[in-house]
């Protein structure tokens, strides 16, 4: 089997979408859940069969483009498809209420994005990676301004000026590595990175770090995150906070890992993560609205992500792993629940939780903000711990005692969100979830428990995927 | 009288010089500007910058194209390569761009302002 389905099938089902829509609206979206459903049963299959190739298309290297499945790799095309099932699924049952306008155009898009971001994760050829960067860039664009209110297009123009910036100074690296180097290809580009002048490797790093950094949302390159996830329409946002700076993070910490394998700017990378996540936490402190508040919440989870993978060593990357499963599953029930929440009280101001009369939606914003804020029992802690321990063993304390203020504010706000949702007053009638909503939901936080109880189920595929991704498999 | 500008060395000053030029002509847009039309106009400036260099600096005077028919030896050939990997990128670009636009009338219409800075439907 191969692994170009991923990227092909989902493409291929944006253009059948013109035929499919004359069978009727609710064919696109069965089929477009239907073909997740079997991109999730591909992955699961070379999963199992231990499926992990390098694959060529085309023509032969340097010039050909290349695929790689690696255990790691695997399990971000995993982590990304399965999202996306659980969305459509989610999504099937929202719409029936409150669909999308012109829905078959949002099935194209959310389909693009999955494509882009599997193909950011499996392309081993840099400027194939420039072409997904830019797909999942424009997908996730036009998403975020779907909704075509002025808050809606607001987002989505600082959205596409920040991504076009990020994207100049990501071809300019590619650029110099071409005539540098005179090759596209990852594993040769690796082979001569170390031989370059220093000043040449330096510019090259910068202009990868600028390019990379507005994508995954690092200080000070995160300015338009919070306006983005509050323009943005709720379910959107599971995805932008679960998939995609995930794919991004995923791919500039692999190239760090093949060009620069002695950790050379390691030090600078982990203090940059450190400072963005306390920044992050310290500015979401003060947002009343809700769409806002996890935005900043997204944004300390993924410093303390960055700052993981920045410590490049096996056990960190475990850890960072661990923190980007939890994160992703955990902010999926937040933003399914607010979607919910704001579909019946119109308004995602903080004190709208006061009123919410849902004992099931309170169970699982409890369960997913306990989880994002690494309480033991939930998914969110083993990452965490571990993450403290390796800056341990590196005789890190700064960065320690940086990461632990910063969870304690986020605890702050947390707590208070939990406070607005368990005095509130019972006159408003107990908010209806359909059954398919609470299957998901409730499947959603087992997950999280399940992960938390026992990460040892989780943690050997884990620490080998991290033991591929130092090695730097190209 | 005009010789020298024939050599490579010389050539590829100028273009490299000229693209370094152009690409902080449009970063100091990016930054000046506050019209939204015009930071997409700087943008694409920077953009066409990086493409000028790439393509000005690989570029040999005496070199052919890299057709197979017309000659057998490869040496000579330019490389194609580069030639392929920017019209790729303008091609994205021009999507990337004609999409802004549009976000920028749509946004127009609705709230009647191109001024980023009073962009703040958000901040309250």
């Amino acid at each position: 089997m191969s692994s170009v389905l991923f990227v092909a099938l989902p493409l291929l089902f944006g253009f059948s979408t013109p035929i499919l829509g004359y069978f009727g609206k609710n064919a696109v979206a069965y089929v477009s859940t239907l073909m997740q459903l079997f991109l999730l049963y591909l992955g699961f299959d070379l999963l199992l069969n231990e499926g992990f190739s390098i694959e060529l298309i085309s023509i032969a290297p340097p010039l050909g483009i290349s695929f790689v499945v690696t255990k790691v790799s695997l399990l971000f095309v995993l982590l990304f498809t399965s999202v996306m099932t659980l969305f459509s699924l989610y999504y099937l049952s929202y719409r029936s209420e409150k669909p999308y306008r012109d829905e078959s155009k949002f099935f194209i898009l959310i389909n693009m994005l999955l494509a882009a971001s599997i193909g950011l994760v499996l392309s081993s050829d840099i400027f194939n990676i420039y072409v997904f960067f830019e797909i999942a860039g424009i997908s996730a664009y036009i998403l975020s301004a779907y909704e075509k209110s002025s808050s809606a297009l607001e987002a989505g123009i600082k959205y596409l000026i920040t991504g076009a910036v990020a994207s100049i100074f990501l071809i300019f690296a590619i650029v110099l590595i071409y005539i540098y180097i005179g090759s596209l290809n990852l594993g040769i580009i690796a082979q001569h990175f170390e031989l370059l002048p220093f000043q040449i490797k330096l510019l090259i790093s910068i202009l990868l770090l600028i390019g990379f950094g507005f994508k995954v949302e690092i200080f000070p390159l995160n300015f338009w995150v919070s306006d983005v996830y509050q323009g943005s329409s709720t379910l959107v946002n599971a995805l932008f906070s679960a998939i995609v700076v995930k794919a991004y993070l995923f791919v500039f910490f692999h190239l760090l890992y093949l060009f620069l394998p002695h950790g050379e700017f390691s030090l600078f990378l982990i203090y940059l993560g450190a400072f963005s996540m306390l920044a992050a936490e310290v500015a979401g402190l003060r947002q009343s609205h809700l769409k806002r508040l996890f935005a900043y919440s997204s944004l300390g989870q993924v410093a303390l992500v960055f700052t993981a993978f920045a410590l490049q060593n096996t056990q960190a990357i475990q850890a960072a792993l661990f923190i980007v499963l939890a994160h992703s599953v955990a902010k999926m029930g937040i933003f399914f629940a607010l979607a919910l929440i704001e579909k019946e009280h119109e308004s995602m101001e903080s004190e709208t939780l006061k009123s919410l009369n849902s004992p099931f939606l309170r169970v699982i914003l409890l369960i997913s903000m306990l989880s994002l804020l690494g309480i033991p029992l939930f998914a969110g802690f083993v990452g965490k711990l571990l993450v403290l321990k390796s800056l341990a063993l590196e005789g890190m304390l700064p960065i320690i005692m940086m990461i632990i203020l910063a969870s304690l504010i986020e605890a702050v706000y947390y707590f208070k969100l939990a406070g607005y949702m368990f005095t509130s007053d019972k006159r408003r009638d107990v908010l209806k979830v359909t059954w398919a909503h609470k299957t998901i939901l409730a499947f959603l936080s087992l997950l999280l428990l399940i992960i938390g109880m026992a990460p040892f189920l989780l943690s050997e595929y884990l620490f080998e995927a991290s033991k591929l991704m130092l090695g730097g498999v190209s | 009288m005009f010789e020298f500008f024939n050599s490579p060395e010389v050539i590829n000053i100028i273009v490299i010089i000229g693209s370094m030029l152009l690409f902080f002509v449009g970063l100091f847009g990016l930054l000046t500007q506050k019209h939204i039309i015009k930071i997409f106009m700087s943008i694409a400036i920077m953009e066409t910058a990086v493409y000028l260099f790439f393509i000005g600096s690989l570029f040999k005077l005496d070199a052919i194209a890299p057709i197979m028919k017309v000659a057998d030896d490869t040496s000579k050939f330019n490389d194609p390569i580069p030639h392929a990997m920017i019209l790729t990128a303008i091609v994205i670009a021009m999507a990337v761009f004609a999409l802004g636009v549009s976000f920028a009338i749509e946004y127009y219409k609705l709230s009647g302002k191109t001024n980023i800075d009073t962009m703040n439907e958000m901040r309250h």
